[in-house]
């Protein structure tokens, strides 16, 4: 596989990240730079290498962790890195599987010991970029074996689908599976696959993973703009319902559908259709944060920058016409809107769609 | 999704003309298979080039279902295309194979979307999009896909009743309530009608009668809006299906014929229901015109049974012998039997009753009004009534509730007997009370053990003439008539397992023993539909039907069993039959679905 441009963004060299800041169009929100990472490494990282969830008691979880290190080697800091993976490994790989316990809280530590997929999802990708990037092979077997333990604990077929449950407990009903769209991380599902066969038992599992995910993004479309739910059931035969028990919503979770389809290099605007919709739809004012489903009720809270981000890209995609105004990140942007933010700004250059 | 290819393919291609040249042909060298024994001739392919100016129009569809054969989907497509541009023809080479173009091969994602995997077919252009980014899918394959969603996502929120979401549906997909799915249009109109949006309801099913062209759905559609609309609207809705908008070789006769279908038909069920009221002497005679036209013995019973309702015997029984004459049954039977009975001719009633003594519990059920009375009724108390008892008047007019008061009375006077208390059984099984009835059945077996002259004679001693033997053998004593009320309530309380189990060793006539065991595979048959076992159904249904003969709702039962073992040719001759002999919803539902798989016209 030829390196594209995406994987130089991504794999992260100082020099083309520091040289990106020119001609920057004011509507974007910066460009994910050094500074941008100095940034929010003062803001986020703590000392010890836990990245805090400020807009959740400053707790720290697996996803965060995961996406301190993809940002880490993006912006080419290695000390930083292992700060992050040292911590990660003491406190969260506590499980004896392999995987990562999801949360961890000030007061208390690791409290409830099940994973969030997606968390070990990220921590292995943004340990196998680490390998590329860096040379080293150690990275790369310890994502190899979050990559085994995953497949052996969350991967799962449904109804012809292979699919990844949001956690390895709780989340099978009956012979209906509850499922997280946004866990489909699809960059590093592309890499897992990429493996090498002597590495990874199967690695043509994560491309029926990834497959599947497309299927069901397809699939999971509900009320007048076919949003995706934030969490869905996925029934014996297929079929797709809003999940009971959880909030029936599109909103914090589901909206990072488009931004991994972005940022593995997916351009057709039948994907990011349903999300530039939304935008449209919203004209001059604020895009809402949620919209229930399938009613269509949405909140007064509106999407912060990070989600403006995506809806930024998820229009230029989509071609539909419209544009979405991203202010700057404010001095208090919580973590996962800058987050978003920065990584929807790698989306963006990776496609050409941005300097 | 099922596909079934049509199978008289050349009728179809007949009416193409895919070019001058494509004609039907047995044999012809070179001719392309597209079924058994249809041939398409096909131009010569070298040199010739495409015949449409190239890029004119987009032929991906066309080719695609020329390659695989999809006739109906070809066939509409060059109808589509030529709408688009009447000098458009379609390609000579349509049939020979194409060398691949260059680029990206489009026919795994219409593969996909042939068979009804929209969601896979999005993920593989998806896929392929992000593989080759110069690369466009045709506008064709996105519209066919847009248009398949947009019909599912209907589809959808009208099985669930999520009617609101069925017109946003429509309205984002316009083309998924076009007339090649006229299912989707119904659906819509009903999605306006069940939220009170009458006038747009109306429209909808307007546009559907003007603009679908053949009769057969017209006449559909306003069966369909009848459950909806007024009658002044359905006949404006008529009028506009039997004139607006005619295709060539369509006759709209029969679309004209609906609004007297209908009339009779609400009439009709207006007859049927004791609380309807009176019929205008016009209406009336619309009926009885309409039911001598069709010899519709099912009419004719219900006429007779209005008429006896107003104690109008003769003509009641005038019309009961008339069903009994186009179509002989227990039913006209029994009706004959008691207007008879109210005319005060015991003995012409008991013979009318004669062919199905023993063999109908119907019938049995109203030669009991002819009997003798009961012996709670000959009390001599004073001035005993002469003609018809209370009780007898009451079975005369079906009214079971009255039997109950009546029995309750005559146990009040004189103390229960086998034959009153098994009298109360019976009535309150006709009142779908079972559990009672079984208990009345139970009682009554009681007290005719203590009743011991009469234990072991047959229970209705009167009008022995049979000229069958049978009809000795079958007279059942009191405890059988006992046993078999009793094995009747335990089926209407849905006790099939511990019938099963007790029948054979129960105390009934070789009769009885199969009428229960016909009623029990018609429940087991039920059941075995709900659970879709369709062979098990049909194998039930066989069984019962050498028992006795196939009343229509396990017809309409067979069919769907049929149609769902996809042995659609007998399960649409089924639905016919049914529904020329009396056109209902079930009927009609049965046969537009049969149809429309067949043609798969969704």
């Amino acid at each position: 596989m030829t390196p594209t441009r995406r994987d130089l963004l991504i794999g992260g060299t100082a020099a083309l990240l520091t040289t990106a800041a020119a001609g920057v169009p004011p509507l974007w929100a910066k460009p994910f730079d050094a500074a941008a990472w100095r940034d929010y490494a003062d803001r986020f990282l703590r000392p010890e290498g836990r990245i805090v969830d400020t807009g959740n008691k400053d707790v720290s979880h697996s996803e965060g962790q995961g996406y301190g290190m993809l940002l880490a080697v993006a912006a080419g800091d290695r000390a930083a890195f292992d700060r992050l993976w040292g911590w990660t490994q003491r406190n969260l790989m506590v499980r004896g599987d392999g995987l990562a316990a999801w949360r961890w809280q000030p007061e208390g530590g690791v409290t409830d010991r099940n994973n969030a997929s997606d968390g070990d999802i990220l921590i292995a990708w943004g340990l196998l970029r680490a390998a590329e990037v860096w040379k080293v092979e150690a990275y790369r077997a310890a994502a190899v074996a979050i990559v085994k333990a995953l497949a052996a604990a969350v991967v799962v077929e449904q109804a012809g689908l292979t699919v990844l449950l949001p956690g390895r407990d709780g989340f099978r009903k009956g012979d209906s599976l509850t499922l997280n769209l946004s866990y489909w991380v699809f960059p590093a599902l592309r890499a897992f696959a990429a493996l090498p066969a002597s590495l990874l038992p199967d690695p043509a599992l994560w491309r029926k993973v990834a497959d599947s995910g497309l299927v069901l993004l397809a699939k999971a479309r509900f009320g007048a703009y076919q949003l995706p739910p934030d969490w869905l059931t996925l029934d014996a035969k297929g079929g797709v319902t809003v999940a009971e028990g959880f909030r029936k919503q599109y909103g914090y979770d589901a909206v990072r559908a488009p931004l991994y389809l972005a940022l593995d290099g997916y351009r057709d605007p039948y994907y990011f259709r349903p999300f530039a919709m939304l935008a449209a739809k919203s004209g001059g004012d604020a895009i809402p944060a949620t919209v229930s489903l399938p009613g269509g009720t949405t909140t007064q809270v509106p999407a912060s920058v990070g989600m403006l981000a995506v809806y930024r890209l998820a229009c230029e995609l989509a071609g539909t016409g419209n544009s979405v105004t991203v202010p700057p990140l404010a001095a208090t942007e919580d973590y996962f809107s800058t987050t978003l933010a920065h990584l929807s700004a790698l989306a963006a250059q990776s496609l050409g769609i941005a300097p | 999704m099922n596909r079934l290819i049509r199978p008289l393919l050349g009728a179809a291609l007949i009416g193409l003309s895919v070019g001058a040249s494509t004609a039907l042909a047995a044999s012809t060298p070179g001719g392309r298979a597209l079924a058994p024994g249809v041939k398409v001739d096909v131009a010569p392919a070298p040199g010739s080039g495409p015949a449409a100016a190239p890029g004119a129009m987009d032929d991906s569809a066309l080719r695609y279902y020329a390659r695989i054969g999809d006739v109906e989907r070809l066939e509409a497509e060059i109808a589509r295309l030529r709408a688009l541009d009447p000098s458009w023809e379609p390609p000579k080479d349509l049939f020979t194979p194409q060398a691949a173009t260059p680029g990206v091969d489009e026919s795994p994602f219409w593969a996909l979307l042939s068979a009804g995997k929209f969601a896979e077919a999005r993920a593989a252009i998806a896929e392929q999009r992000r593989q080759s980014p110069s690369w466009q899918p045709s506008a064709k394959l996105l519209q066919e896909l847009d248009v398949a969603e947009g019909a599912n996502r209907l589809r959808g929120a009208s099985d669930t009743k999520r009617w609101q979401d069925v017109i946003d549906a429509a309205a984002a997909q316009p083309e998924a309530v076009a007339c090649n799915r006229l299912d989707n249009a119904w659906r819509l109109a009903e999605a306006y009608a069940e939220l009170k949006q009458t006038d747009r309801a109306f429209d909808r099913y307007k546009t559907i009668v003007s603009q679908c062209p053949k009769a057969k759905e017209r006449r559909d559609t306003i069966f369909k809006a009848s459950r909806y609309l007024s009658p002044e609207q359905l006949r404006e809705l008529t009028a506009i299906g039997a004139t607006a908008n005619p295709a060539a070789g369509e006759d709209y006769t029969t679309v004209r014929k609906v609004e007297g279908e209908l009339e009779s038909g609400r009439l009709l069920e207006r007859l049927g229901n004791p609380k309807g009221g009176a019929l205008s002497a016009a209406d009336l005679s619309r009926v009885e015109q309409t039911t001598r036209d069709k010899q519709d013995a099912d009419a004719a019973i219900a006429l007779g049974w209005y008429f006896q309702r107003q104690k109008k015997h003769a003509e009641a029984q005038s019309w009961f012998a008339e069903a009994n004459g186009w179509s002989p049954s227990d039913k006209a039977a029994e009706g004959l039997i008691l207007a008879l009975a109210g005319m005060g001719k015991k003995a012409e009633a008991r013979e009318a009753g004669t062919p199905w003594r023993g063999k109908s519990s119907r019938v049995d059920q109203a030669l009991k009004a002819v009997a003798d009375p009961p012996r709670g009724g000959t009390g001599g108390g004073p001035a005993a009534p002469q003609g018809p008892s209370e009780l007898d008047m009451a079975l005369a007019r079906n009214d079971f509730a009255g039997c109950l008061n009546a029995v309750q009375r005559m146990i009040a006077r004189s103390g229960p007997t086998a034959a009153l208390v098994q009298q109360r059984g019976w009535c309150l099984l006709e009142l779908k009370r079972p559990t009672e009835a079984e208990a009345a059945f139970v009682e009554a077996q009681a007290l005719a053990a203590r009743e011991p002259a009469k234990s072991d004679k047959p229970a209705k001693p009167t009008s022995r003439r049979a000229n069958s033997d049978r009809g000795l053998e079958d007279n059942a004593t009191p405890a059988q008539e006992n046993a078999y009320g009793q094995a009747v309530a335990r089926l209407a309380t849905g006790d099939v397992a511990g019938l099963t189990r007790d029948l054979p060793r129960a105390n009934l006539t070789t009769t009885q023993k199969a009428e229960i065991r016909a009623s029990l595979l018609a429940t087991e048959a039920n059941r075995a539909l709900e659970d879709k076992r369709y062979l098990d159904a049909l194998r039930l249904l066989d069984a019962r039907k050498e028992l006795e003969p196939e009343p229509r709702n396990l017809g309409i039962l067979r069919g769907w069993s049929l149609y769902n073992l996809h042995r659609l040719d007998q399960a649409y001759a089924l639905f016919k039959s049914l529904d020329d002999r009396l056109s209902t919803e079930e009927s009609r539902e049965g046969l537009s679905t049969t149809w429309k798989t067949i043609y798969h016209d969704w």
